[in-house]
């Protein structure tokens, strides 16, 4: 930049680097992966009154998760962790005046992030889990079932070999199998 | 002269759908449905073959088609023999019912689903849904059936109910509503049924903090539990906290513990789901149907088997 000259910045040149580095903007994808209604947001706040994440503190709660979307941020939201905390409870959902279902952007920006790879090691795991037992939540020790005089094995895919390689089949054949997270032999 | 017409009573028959958490961690409360459930005349199928639901931070995460087809195969195993599933994780109820909801609402998405399950054989029409096991016991079964049924009752017992987010929101896609889903009743009316009182309280509808949240920040979660504790303590000063989800149960039974170990409260109550508070109540071996926990139910059910007698 010349010395005495004011920067100016070239909306057009930062509109077309974006469009080729980012591809569609964020609320497109989001959209997309989704949240339908996303532009109905008139950030009135309700979802943020019932929502258990912004009552423990949480950056990037429902309401201001989606003014950032519509804003067109993406790189500060990709390293944070909220998304992920969220418990879907859909207090959000249930309360909203305008159906935009808060609880579909957080779950969209879930989706959006895997595709960045910046999904937790935890969620990596249940679905490792998930693929190899099909349970999330898998325990090999049955000492529990033992003590309250249960079998072994629940009779689920725990059992059942022939269900366990149809969902396999299944998982095989979604999103899954493309973004290669986990081994899927 | 007209034959008398016998009244002809519907055969309940339900897929009992299990989840991760009870197979695994809380077979207790699997344990009790197998005992209740035949004992009020409801059938249970097994539903061979089932698998996680998918949980929230598995497939609901990754893509929303990927979501719908392991839910509509579980949803299948029932459909398959013209019934309902039934789970008592609330987990599993919202995860199963969202995904049929976005299906029947959505006939790109129902499509591409059955695309996946014609490659194992099987297509899923939307017939079958799930139902909450504590929606079966006061819609299908009855609260004066379950009054008839139980040989111990809870005549002097407080206890503080923990319904859980995914037995009430969003009510759009649930097979069964509360009337006012901020003010739930369901619950109230079951524990009372068995002579409990079950009174409101400020932070009855509070999240109890499990799950996504205590995974990605156990110190958060931690504020919600405590929270909930501290209010059930100090406003109704319950005997016991009971619960229709599997996953509250784990947490206000699990996490209590833990805050007493670090001095952050200093009181126990202990904590039951319905169906294993209601098995008791019947009569079932408690060893069998709640025999598995972290905080101490010992005295509360040594109370209900010695003073309740009916």
């Amino acid at each position: 930049m010349e010395s005495g000259v004011s920067s100016v910045i070239n909306l057009t040149e930062v509109a077309k680097r974006e469009k080729e580095e980012f591809g569609k903007k964020v609320s497109e994808l989001i959209i997309e992966f989704g949240a339908e209604n996303l532009l109905a947001c008139m950030q009135c706040g309700a979802c943020a009154s019932v929502c258990p994440l912004a009552r423990v503190g949480f950056e990037w709660y429902n309401k201001k998760l989606i003014k950032a979307i519509l804003i067109g941020m993406k790189e500060e939201l990709l390293d944070d962790p909220t998304p992920w905390a969220c418990v879907a409870c859909n207090r959000c959902t249930e309360i909203c005046p305008r159906q935009v279902a808060p609880f579909e952007v957080m779950f969209a920006m879930r989706r959006l992030m895997v595709e960045e790879f910046a999904i937790p090691t935890l969620a990596i795991e249940g679905i490792r889990s998930l693929y190899e037992h099909g349970h999330a939540v898998y325990m090999t020790g049955r000492e529990a079932r033992k003590k309250v005089g249960l079998p072994e094995k629940p009779p689920t895919t725990d059992s059942d070999e022939k269900a366990l390689q149809d969902l396999r089949t299944i998982l095989r054949n979604t999103k899954l199998a493309e973004l290669g997270l986990i081994p899927m032999e | 002269m007209i034959s008398e017409t016998v009244k002809e009573e519907k055969k309940l028959k339900f897929g009992l759908f299990l989840g991760c958490n009870i197979s695994f961690n809380r077979p207790d409360v699997e344990q009790a449905m197998r005992k209740i459930f035949p004992a009020l005349g409801v059938e249970i199928d097994d539903l061979v073959g089932q698998s996680c639901c998918p949980t929230w931070g598995t497939m609901p995460s990754i893509d929303i088609v990927g979501w719908c087809a392991v839910a509509a195969r579980n949803l299948c195993l029932g459909e398959e023999k013209g019934i309902d599933l039934m789970t008592a994780c609330n987990s599993c109820y919202g995860s199963l019912n969202e995904a049929r909801h976005k299906m029947l609402k959505n006939p790109e998405i129902m499509s591409k689903v059955n695309e996946i399950l014609a490659k194992i054989g099987k297509k899923y029409e939307g017939k079958a849904k799930c139902r909450h096991v504590a929606w079966v016991l006061y819609k299908d079964v009855g609260l004066e059936k379950i009054k008839e049924s139980i040989k111990y009752s809870l005549d002097g017992i407080t206890v503080a109910v923990q319904p859980g987010c995914h037995f009430l929101w969003p009510s759009e896609v649930y097979p069964d509503k509360e009337e006012d889903p901020f003010n739930p009743k369901v619950l109230r009316e079951l524990c009372e049924a068995l002579g409990a009182d079950a009174p409101y309280y400020t932070r009855l509808i509070d999240c109890c903090g499990m799950g996504a949240l205590r995974s990605t920040d156990p110190e958060k979660s931690f504020i919600l539990v405590r929270e909930k504790l501290e209010c059930i303590k100090e406003e109704i000063d319950a005997d016991l906290i009971v619960t229709t989800c599997s996953s509250c149960l784990i947490q206000l039974d699990d996490a209590q513990e833990k805050l007493r170990k670090e001095g952050k409260i200093n009181f126990s109550i202990p904590v039951l789901h319905y169906v294993q508070l209601l098995a008791i109540c019947m009569g079932f071996d408690p060893q069998q149907v709640a025999g598995i926990c972290v905080t101490p139910r010992d005295e509360i059910i040594k109370r209900i088997l010695e003073g309740g007698k009916r």
